[in-house]
């Protein structure tokens, strides 16, 4: 195979790419540099062309563009908002990092100077983020690399010199914990504020260079390589350090030592809960005036591009079917699925862009008929508790988080004595159950909420709807435990069933530009597959009004549909219009009642194995939600005694169960109270 | 119910519908009834576009009340003092009615709606000083003044007829009449609810008599109070025999009763599907009355929107002191009410006309920007399947 390209007129889909040689970026860059394996594209181009440079190089090259992708550290992203972020992939630790440290003699507290040996942007900033939280302001000296040690252990003690102490970063940082009496690592110190990992780099390119494909490439090769090579490239490093003769060859560690950093120490992904990290870490050194970013307002946090995903299967099929020649047909896709029958993602997608409102509406209301024959629509009564505001998650379109670092005295946690208020007026008010969800709050172990259940279940006799799925994940994450380990001991402390929020649209696209520090789709999806596997029902929602496509909106009820097939644990789907109202989500949608009309007759038709379509009242208000029942409803929802999250971004609808049992009733149906299952309630 | 039987009967009335004939009080009735709401819908949708298309019509007007003092104790009735010392009780000076125009003059208004309470002592010179006076102010502006209820008010008390009243006042100014204090005609409602008002044929016979002299007008019933379904079936005919007879109604309006601060407080008000219905119903029923209108300051803009697809082709007014919800960055609350109501009816699939009061059309939506809003629907759903984007610039 020949490769005819050159660095200067690269073919246009072979990315000029640079990276760093350090030992932790090895499992990146591995794949792309292995001539039999490295990615190409179909027609065998190849899709990268790597360089390996100095990590503040990589950086000013992508900047220059002398590169169109680059291993560049977190901190040059300050000055480069615009860049695409290769998702699910960094370099990264949760706790000792072991390669970025502060050595001293002295206590580092003491300190008077620290040499920056050779650092990155990201570990000065870093270690600046952390002195300045500790109140400490030692004298900064940039020093060449490799000297940074020496000056410190050289350093007379006899107090006629400064205290000092060196930043030490990448390989030459290996061993140096042990040599000395005072050591900052500075992926444990971040650890030991925040709780949460630290990012020190990520894949950054050009905006509009990456493809879906170049993802994908790149996700796998670092699978590949952490997968087998671990130990060759170990061992690989350690025959060239040896081999090269350098000082600091003679501190080699073991192999073995060197695929433990690779394989426990690092962390290569960049999931919900790195992206939080990362957001913290550059949020932290904005307020610490560290970093400035261009056209962000203070206000926001940090808002990171992520590149694309590839489209999975089954859209790149309904692509196909609908550029093939055999036309689709509104009236015979809403004959059939009025009747009950399957109709696939082309279909679906078909049917939102050019089917006639009403004619939606009708098919809908078929279809609903046929599922429900009896003309009764269900209610719930139950409360929506908002145990905590505490959030780390920052997403635009909400109204109702405050960050864990607020020093206004904005957040709270409920006390059990608030609970108990709210659930004795629940129950006094004829409501069976709590809808218990909350922010992300960093301070809320497992121990927690099996606590908090345990105490529910002795005192009331309230069911427990409690905590999406993004609430689930966090606890895993922080408790470093399986999402089915934190669903199990939960199950056994009480919960009930799962509400289905956080969905909003379950695309990673969509995903990226609102929320990008909240679950991504796969583990949402993973959470509700696991619940469901435990026995545990839970209701499925999504958000429209992101400028999301039909695609977007298709895909979420096809993923939806197809759990549902595995699992049959979703008791109902409710869908609402997003409520933009004081969030600093500034993209605009339609978020019209004609909209949400739609998308509700269409998820009525497509979700043909879900049983319940409950309207959405609070955001659309009773007449509305009246007039949805026409539409492929047929549950009025719940009585809220409370809602806090909606009600802060303009949705002020309330009602009692007589308001709305007169709803149900004028819009031709007769009130029946359920349970989260569906089962009937007789009123008190 | 026998379901294979009342789709039977359903198809029959599609047909006459089809065939634009006049539907009978039967028929109205079981359109009211009948259990398939968005069927009914869909068949005055049909109606709706087979006149107008995807066409919605508004209108850049704003209202004044002169005086809210009335000798009418109406019991659906929040507006009116009985008394002028009563508290809240006002009568503009011709001044101040000047004023409100004057506080508009550099707006793009085509129309004012001027309607007042049944004033115990002010002469005849009064409401006709109001039009010349606003008319010399802007002489383009189109008045549209004083209910079929005041100019019978006005004719007793006056001791003039409904003409000789309506000629004066024409040679003042006014230019049309609103469809105001129809209220229900039936006689036992009328007894509930505004004993002492105009009845059903003294309306009836001003509207004749104004459209007799070139005058066109408005017909509107009030309904979600005390009438029954077959009362607003009723209603509705009296006003098509009329029409029939005439020809000078131009438009039909709904007015869903809101039981806010009056004596009819405990009656639940209409809500979002008897609204629909009877949108559906009207624009079935009134085959010759070219428009019905949804006051979305009534129902609010979510039903409004809805209403589009069940027979309403208009969508009243831009109402400047109104407060129409808002939108991050927002501009003037003049311009962003023309683009929240360019929007919702863009978002639902047609197409804004704005409208002078005779339906002569003077804009067109385009898809385009309006007013530094980029509304980014000039691909519409139906193609693109990316909803409507709008994107404050």
């Amino acid at each position: 195979m020949t490769t005819e390209t050159t660095p200067s007129q690269p073919s246009p889909t072979t990315l000029r790419v640079q990276a760093v040689s350090f030992l932790n970026a090895r499992p990146l860059i591995h794949t792309l540099l292995d001539p039999k394996h490295a990615p190409r594209h179909a027609d065998g181009t190849p899709m990268f062309e790597v360089v390996e440079a100095l990590p503040s190089r990589c950086a000013d090259a992508l900047a220059a563009g002398e590169c169109d992708l680059a291993l560049v550290p977190v901190g040059a992203y300050a000055d480069h908002p615009e860049w695409e972020v290769v998702p699910g992939v960094g370099i990264g630790c949760r706790g000792a990092v072991d390669t970025v440290v502060v050595c001293s003699r002295w206590p580092i507290e003491e300190v008077e100077r620290v040499y920056l040996d050779g650092a990155s942007r990201s570990s000065i900033l870093l270690l600046k983020v952390l002195l300045h939280e500790a109140g400490l302001s030692p004298e900064l000296v940039p020093v060449d690399h490799g000297v940074g040690e020496g000056l410190v252990a050289d350093a007379s003690t006899d107090g006629s010199g400064p205290k000092v102490a060196a930043l030490i970063i990448g390989d030459a940082a290996f061993g140096v914990a042990g040599r000395f009496e005072h050591v900052w690592d500075l992926g444990t110190k971040w650890f030991e504020r925040t709780g949460l990992p630290m990012v020190f780099a990520f894949w950054a390119a050009r905006p509009g260079v990456l493809t879906p494909a170049h993802v994908t490439a790149l996700q796998k090769a670092r699978d590949r390589s952490l997968g087998k090579y671990a130990e060759a490239i170990a061992k690989h490093y350690r025959d060239e350090l040896l081999a090269s003769g350098e000082p600091g060859a003679a501190q080699a560690l073991s192999e073995q030592a060197y695929a433990t950093y690779l394989r426990k120490t690092i962390r290569y992904g960049l999931e919900t809960q790195q992206r939080e990290g990362l957001v913290e870490y550059l949020d932290r050194a904005r307020e610490a005036e560290l970093i400035d970013i261009p056209g962000l307002h203070p206000e926001d946090p940090v808002h990171i591009h992520f590149a694309g995903e590839a489209a999975p299967e089954v859209l790149v099929a309904a692509r196909r079917r609908r550029s093939s020649r055999s036309p689709l047909d509104v009236d015979a896709i809403l004959a059939r699925a009025a009747a009950g029958e399957r109709i696939d993602l082309a279909e679906g997608i078909y049917l939102y862009e050019n089917a006639e409102l009403m004619a939606l509406g009708e098919a809908a209301d078929q279809r609903r008929a046929q599922l429900h024959p009896e003309p009764i629509v269900t209610y719930i009564i139950d409360r929506n508790v908002n145990y905590t505001n505490y959030c780390v998650t920052r997403c635009k379109f909400c109204n109702f988080y405050v960050p864990p670092t607020d020093k206004q005295g904005r957040g709270y946690v409920l006390s059990k004595e608030q609970l108990a208020k709210k659930f004795r007026e629940t129950e006094a008010l004829g409501g069976i159950q709590i809808l218990l969800q909350g922010g992300l709050n960093p301070e809320l172990g497992l121990d927690y909420y099996e606590d908090l259940f345990r105490w529910t279940k002795q005192n009331f006799t309230l069911k427990l709807h409690a905590l999406s799925p993004t609430e689930i994940i966090h606890i895993a994450q922080i408790e470093e435990l399986s999402v089915e380990e934190v669903l199990r001991r939960l199950q056994a402390a009480g919960m009930d069933s799962l509400p289905g929020g956080g969905a909003e649209i379950l695309d990673d696209e969509i995903r990226a530009r609102i929320s990008p520090f909240k679950n991504s789709t796969a583990e949402w999806l993973e959470v509700m597959r696991a619940a469901h596997g435990l026995g545990m029902r839970s209701s499925a929602t999504m958000v429209f009004g992101f400028q999301e496509t039909a695609e977007h909106i298709l895909m979420h009820l096809e993923r939806l549909r197809s759990l549902q097939d595995e699992t049959g644990g979703f008791t109902a789907f409710i869908t609402w219009p997003f409520q933009a109202d004081g969030t600093r989500l500034k993209l605009r949608d339609d978020t019209s009642a004609f909209r949400y009309l739609r998308v509700q007759a269409v998820a009525r038709l497509y979700l043909d194995n879900i049983d319940n379509i409950q309207v959405s009242w609070p955001t659309l208000g009773p007449e509305i939600g009246e007039i949805a029942l026409r539409f492929g409803a047929n549950d009025f929802g719940s009585v809220m005694i409370e809602e806090n999250v909606v009600s802060t971004a303009g949705a002020h609808f309330m009602m009692t169960a007589k308001e709305i049992e007169s709803h149900i009733r004028l819009a031709g149906f007769e009130p029946q109270r359920r349970t989260m299952q569906y089962g009937r309630v007789e009123a008190s | 119910m026998n379901r294979t039987k009342d789709t039977a009967r359903f198809a029959r009335i599609a047909d006459k519908v089809r065939a634009n004939e006049a539907l009978d009080a039967d028929d109205g009735l079981f359109l009211y009834t009948y259990p398939d709401l968005l069927a009914v819908g869909a068949l005055a949708n049909e109606r709706r576009e087979a006149l107008h298309g995807d066409k919605t019509f508004f209108n850049v007007n704003f209202h004044i009340n002169p005086t809210n003092v009335c000798v009418a104790d109406c019991k659906f009735c929040s507006f009116a003092r009985l008394e002028p010392d009563a508290p809240a009780a006002y009568t503009m000076s011709i001044d101040e009615v000047k004023q409100k125009l004057l506080d508009r003059m550099d707006q793009p208004v085509t129309e004012i709606h001027i309607v007042n309470g049944l004033h115990h002592h002010l002469p005849l010179d009064y409401y006709k000083d109001c039009l010349r006076e606003l008319k010399a102010l802007r002489p383009d502006i189109h008045l549209k003044a004083y209910t079929a209820v005041e100019i019978h008010y006005f004719a007793e008390k006056y001791g003039m007829s409904y003409t000789q009243v309506l000629s004066e006042l024409k040679e003042a100014g006014l230019d049309s009449m609103p469809g105001g204090g129809a209220e229900i005609f039936a006689e036992r409602a009328r007894r509930k609810l505004c004993r002492g008002k105009a009845d059903a044929d003294e309306w009836l016979a001003v509207h004749r008599a104004a459209h007799e002299l070139g005058i066109r007008t408005n017909c509107t019933m009030l309904y979600g109070t005390v009438e029954t379904l077959e009362e607003r079936i009723d209603h509705m005919l009296r006003l098509r025999d009329l029409q029939a007879e005439t020809g000078g109604f131009q438009t039909f309006i709904p007015l869903a009763f809101h039981a806010d601060n009056n004596s009819l407080q405990k009656l639940p008000p209409p809500t979002g599907v008897d609204n629909l219905r009877t949108y559906a119903v009207s624009r079935l029923m009134l085959h010759n009355i070219a428009h019905i209108k949804a006051y979305w300051i009534m129902i609010g803009i979510k039903t409004a929107q809805i209403s589009l697809s069940f027979g309403v082709d208009d969508l009243d007014g831009t109402v400047q002191e109104e407060k129409i919800y808002h939108m991050a960055g927002a501009e003037t609350p003049q311009a962003l009410s023309r683009v929240d109501l360019v929007r919702l009816i863009r978002e639902a699939g047609r197409v804004a006309v704005e409208r002078d009061t005779l339906y002569n059309e003077r804009w067109t939506d385009d898809g385009e920007a309006l007013d530094g809003i980029r509304i980014d629907a000039s691909l519409p759903y139906s193609t693109q399947g990316q909803g409507v984007r709008l994107n404050v610039l």
